[in-house]
């Protein structure tokens, strides 16, 4: 069994707590900054209408079992007609979704926006956990860990016989930055903490080409 | 807890497929999920001044999703279909989600009280 460190407790109250509320206050501020920001564009008509069929077009296929066959089928070529049916898109004038997205100018600004909002927050305070709090053992997780998670967690610690489960300040606040995106879905409500894992998974799923 | 009472998802017409009211089966999924993340917050913090180490928490963990899992059928009298589309919803859906939350939690109250 390892021997159990005693920390100061001043650690406690000026780093483990300081670091903590920073981030939270973070994560709120740059919560009423994007909602700030975001410039609110005037829906294009055609954007909308294209919406809305293709929103009608989803009903139907979700209610299909409902209607008599007769009636599906013929809305069913109302949409897909050759000539003239509202979803008809010939092979290979199907633009890729992707391409669509960066041509439409204030779509990419705004996503660039929001990346650098939440890219710019973690950066600074990044840099601020390794200027100020670098060099002392901050806290102990309460499981054990493999040695080699030692030279990720363990990263201003130059002891290499003290427990993996002391770990620096650097982890915290990793651990901070994972664990508190719960709490900012429950404090600023409905999923607006941390959208980029939702939107880098939207992003690398727009690669496919919808004319093949 | 949201009230289950007049969020029914599944309505309309009694044949199959069954159909989907996709607004308050939203609110529901919301509601599984704020209830998640704040009893992972507080399943760590009770982890934590209990003084549970390495395997005991995260058994503990995982009583309390299952703890959660069990009340939300109740609430929604055991009749899944009503509320929801699938039984996963309510019994694997936000639970690793919590995960993060509660060891931040739990090493916070562990430091706290044990350590400093």
């Amino acid at each position: 069994m390892a021997e159990d460190l005693v920390l100061d407790t001043a650690i406690r109250d000026w780093v483990l707590v300081p670091l903590s509320v920073v981030m939270v206050l973070i994560g709120v501020l740059r919560y009423f900054v994007s909602k700030l920001m975001r410039s609110h564009q005037a829906p294009d008509l055609k954007v909308v209408k294209e919406g809305q069929v293709i929103l009608r077009a989803r009903n139907l296929r979700a209610a299909a079992g409902f209607i008599p066959a007769k009636s599906f089928r013929s809305r069913k070529t109302y949409f897909t007609n050759e000539e003239n049916g509202l979803l008809h898109v010939p092979k290979g004038q199907a633009q890729n979704a992707q391409a669509q997205m960066f041509s439409d100018p204030n779509l990419a600004m705004d996503m660039m926006k929001k990346n650098l909002s939440m890219i710019i927050p973690q950066t600074l305070t990044f840099a601020w956990v390794n200027f100020f709090f670098s060099g002392f053992v901050a806290a102990k997780i309460p499981f054990p860990l493999t040695q080699r998670f030692r030279g990720m967690l363990q990263n201003g610690i130059d002891l290499s016989t003290v427990d993996v489960s002391y770990v620096s300040s650097r982890s915290w606040y990793f651990l901070n930055l994972f664990g508190l995106r719960g709490l900012f879905s429950l404090i600023l409500g409905e999923e607006n903490a941390m959208d980029d894992t939702q939107r880098m998974m939207q992003m690398s799923g727009f690669g496919f080409d919808p004319s093949r | 807890m949201a009230r289950e009472g007049d969020r029914g998802a599944s309505g309309g017409a009694e044949d199959d497929p069954p159909i989907f009211n996709a607004e308050n089966l939203q609110s529901n999924i919301k509601s599984i999920h704020y209830s998640r993340t704040f009893l992972s917050i507080i399943g760590g913090v009770i982890a934590g001044i209990w003084g549970f180490t390495g395997l005991t928490g995260f058994i503990f963990y995982f009583l309390v999703m299952a703890a959660a899992s069990f009340g939300l059928a109740a609430k929604a009298k055991f009749s899944i279909c009503t509320y929801f589309d699938s039984w996963n919803r309510i019994f694997l859906d936000g639970i690793f989600g919590g995960l993060m939350s509660f060891v931040l939690f739990w090493t916070f109250a562990y430091d706290i009280v044990h350590i400093f």
